[in-house]
């Protein structure tokens, strides 16, 4: 017996003294991280004040996560005040435009590490898609990690309910069915039919490119590089939503929706507005939300995912709602050569099932829920009435630390039951991937571009509201494109057509 | 060496002794009230005069990582690109329309508003309205903006209230001829009861024996407030002017940019709001500094300009 009991107490020394050794091969280090936060009060998200998900990290990796907290909708300013100071960068930080001014210059300048010849020595980091990370490339070199994201994701939905209500019973299977859709949507009462907010370009963009419009920049018949806006598709959709606006199927109000606001108007009982161009997965989150408070049957779903139509000309374009990621993770000078590897082996970590589990779902039974049907789900079995009190507790827990996620290998979490329309989302992506279009300009660099390209645009795109709300006319649209030109525009397509010659 | 220079030299030097001389008898005499100037003069020194050799990175292409003294230098080329865009003009215009606007109508207001707060009788009432009217002062203009969302948006009361009595309504949020009259409004709003206080205290010092007088010479109410009143406050009207003209080109960029959007961007975009945008967020220091710079130039000339024109009313002005 006593033998016995020696042994075991033998054995439990020598796996306390290994235990240890595993803890010690870990280096314990302090990260300094800039992350966009989606919900206000981030105080709890500290270690110190015991928060469960950064221990977590901090028990699997040896790293005391600093998170700086920075509100969404004003990150890419808080991005340049933070390289305005190359004193007080933090060590890791998403940035949100790989291709902005700012981004390119503090690139240049030496703000970030090169990790063109690093990433390929990390096993999860090397898992990414070249043509994804190339995208991010700074003077053929990279700054970043990109952050993956499903890449024909754009699409639109709309609530069939209501459609049948306006007499439109069948789904829309090209442009002009589409059309009478919308302007029968328009024609309800005190309902408007495309949701639009502030945040115009994914309505304006998603419209021009189903009617047939390059996306950003086209390369004609010549090989000439030509703004989209000069392409008949494009005025062509513009006119549309135009029309529509006319007709009542667009909030006149839409300019003073902000982003974050958008789904207000869906959410309304009964809605004010009945259809949205933007990313198809808020479509099956619109069912889903409808589902829980709206007592919408989940056999008979309200809402229409609707894709790839092909235009009068039986051509199939789709908007690339992004280039296959949405921003990038940048490792600042503020990390010193010694520290590098350790923020690289961390970051690769991030990529890992049990680091994109932590960041993007957390910890099982705390804040994600196994059930006994195998699938991942926000609350614990049984409990689905009180889901909205799971919700908040998690996003208390949780807060918005998906951001730190890259995910570039795939997703590697547990995954998530299949409703009818998330399967229906699985399969339009696969579609989509055979018809979305790219801007052929995206990685060629134009220094009036970085300069001025962000003012010019945003002339542009507000002539183009004006034009749709029924402010000005087509001379007036017209003059604005003529701006553009005379202000830098030329330049710009000169510089692109350049590169573009060259890379032939 | 001719005796006429060596006879301006030892005048200049005599000068200048003569000036330290009477520095160091001052100092002497008033030795505290030279050591109370000491903070002031490092507050300026610290806060006011070494930044200003800020305005060095508009002559360059600066780069926060090469610092100010290894960034390229680019001379004029950022003011010569600003005035090649033609959009100058249009955000000058946009800056000196809603600058003269805020003087027109909000510089008079309080003056109004203290003197009929002065005619109140009810010593009571009057503080009680007082105080109400200084709330506004003490709410951001960020809730402002937004109670202004509330109230002037598609289901705002205003909208849902001219919509229905006229039939039609203005778009209060995107039309551009409205835009001004908003921010001008808001403006009034927000800070007419606060700007009260100094006119007030001017007011207190008027002389109430004169206004016995004319009452028995039979001046009425509007006689007395013209005559009496008015004149009384003169000064301090003409250097809270003088004074506003200094800033009358800060339009308060975080207003315009809380109000505007793609329908009145043609005329919310000032200088300062293009300083923002370009500078803060785009991160071109350079462009942006030069377009502040000039801005302050004209700033500058507004000041002396008003100046000139306060000494030319016969007021103290400024200096």
């Amino acid at each position: 017996m006593k033998k016995i009991v020696s042994l075991l107490l033998c054995l439990a020394m020598v796996l306390s003294v290994m235990s240890f050794a595993a803890a010690e091969a870990k280096e314990e280090m302090t990260l300094n991280v800039m992350l966009p936060d989606f919900y206000s009060d981030s105080d709890w998200v500290t270690l110190e004040n015991g928060n469960p998900v950064l221990q977590a990290i901090y028990e699997a990796t040896g790293v005391k996560l600093n998170i700086t907290w920075v509100p969404n909708s004003g990150y890419g300013e808080m991005t340049s005040l933070t390289l305005a100071d190359p004193t007080n960068m933090p060590e890791v930080m998403v940035i949100q435009g790989p291709r902005d001014a700012i981004t390119i210059s503090s690139a240049r300048a030496g703000a970030f590490w090169d990790l063109t010849d690093l990433i390929p020595q990390y096993e999860y980091l090397a898992q990414g898609q070249e043509s994804t990370y190339n995208n991010t490339a700074i003077d053929g070199r990279l700054y970043g990690i990109y952050r993956a994201r499903a890449y024909a994701r754009a699409g639109i939905y709309y609530r069939n309910d209501y459609a049948a209500q306006a007499g439109i019973t069948s789904v829309p299977t090209n442009v002009a069915e589409f059309k009478d859709l919308c302007f029968a949507l328009a024609g309800l009462d005190n309902m408007y039919c495309i949701n639009m907010c502030k945040y115009v370009a994914g309505t304006i963009g998603y419209t021009t490119v189903m009617f047939g419009a390059p996306y950003q920049y086209g390369v004609n018949a010549e090989g000439k590089i030509y703004p989209a806006f000069e392409d008949e598709k494009f005025q062509e959709g513009l006119d549309f939503l135009r029309e529509l606006y006319a007709a009542g199927g667009i909030d006149p109000n839409f300019m003073t929706i902000e982003s974050g606001n958008w789904d207000d108007a869906e959410r309304s009982n009964p809605p004010k507005a009945l259809m949205r161009l933007d990313c198809l997965d808020n479509g099956y989150r619109y069912e889903e939300w409808l589902e829980a408070n709206a007592g919408v049957d989940p056999a008979n779903p309200v809402v229409t995912l609707l894709t790839a139509l092909p235009n009068d000309e039986g051509k199939i374009q789709i908007w690339p709602q992004n280039t296959g990621a949405s921003g990038e993770i940048v490792v600042t000078k503020a990390v010193s050569e010694e520290k590098l590897p350790a923020v690289l082996k961390f970051l690769n970590w991030c990529n890992s099932a049990e680091g994109q589990t932590l960041l993007n779902c957390g910890i099982q039974d705390v804040t994600y829920w196994i059930h006994s049907d195998g699938y991942r789900y926000t609350y614990p079995e049984g409990e689905q009435e009180n889901s909205s009190k799971y919700d908040t507790y998690t996003k208390t827990v949780h807060h918005s630390l998906n951001q730190l996620g890259m995910n570039v290998n795939g997703d590697l979490t547990p995954p998530t039951a299949q409703t009818l329309l998330r399967k229906q989302y699985n399969q339009n992506l696969l579609d989509n991937a055979k018809y979305v279009i790219s801007n052929p300009c995206l990685t060629f660099d134009s220094e009036t571009n970085t300069l001025m390209g962000t003012t010019l645009a945003t002339d542009v795109e507000d002539a183009q509201v004006q034009y749709i709300a029924g402010k000005i006319d087509l001379a007036g649209l017209k003059a604005a494109y003529e701006d553009w030109y005379s202000m830098g525009g030329d330049m710009i397509i000169e510089e692109f057509q350049a590169e573009y010659d060259a890379q032939k | 060496m001719s005796s006429k220079s060596a006879v301006k030299a030892d005048s200049l030097s005599r000068e200048k002794v003569g000036y330290w001389k009477k520095l160091g008898i001052d100092l002497a005499k008033n030795p505290w009230l030279y050591i109370m100037l000491i903070p002031g003069i490092i507050y300026f020194i610290v806060f006011k005069y070494l930044p200003m050799w800020g305005i060095i990175i508009g002559f360059e292409n600066y780069s926060p990582f090469l610092g100010p003294f290894k960034s390229e230098w680019k001379g004029l080329y950022w003011f010569q690109r600003f005035f090649a865009t033609r959009k100058w003009w249009d955000y000058t215009s946009n800056t000196l329309i809603l600058s003269v606007m805020s003087i027109v109508f909000t510089f008079p207001a309080p003056i109004i508003l203290a003197l009929l707060l002065n005619e109140i009788r009810n010593i009571h009432y009057k503080k009680v309205t007082q105080t109400l009217l200084y709330v506004p002062h003490f709410i951001s203009i960020v809730i402002v903006v937004s109670i202004t969302y509330v109230i002037f948006g598609a289901d705002g009361i205003i909208y849902k209230l001219t919509q229905s009595v006229f039939g039609t309504t203005i778009d209060y949020l995107g039309d551009p001829k409205v835009f001004r009259w908003m921010i001008v409004g808001q403006n009034i709003w927000k800070e007419t009861g606060w700007g009260t206080i100094i006119f007030l205290a001017a007011l207190t010092n008027v002389d109430t024996q004169l206004y016995e007088a004319a009452m028995i010479d039979g001046a009425n109410r509007a006689q007395r407030l013209w005559h009496i009143t008015l004149p009384a406050i003169r000064s301090t009207v003409v250097l809270m002017l003088v004074l506003r003209m200094g800033s009358v080109l800060d339009t308060g960029y975080e207003h315009l940019i809380l109000m505007s959007n793609s329908l009145n961007r043609s005329v919310s975009q000032t200088l300062d709001v293009f300083v923002y945008q370009n500078g803060i967020v785009n991160g071109q220091y350079s462009y942006t500094t030069a377009v502040g710079l000039m801005k302050s130039l004209v700033s500058v000339i507004m000041v002396i300009t008003s100046n000139k024109i306060a000494h030319a009313l016969g007021e103290e002005g400024l200096y």
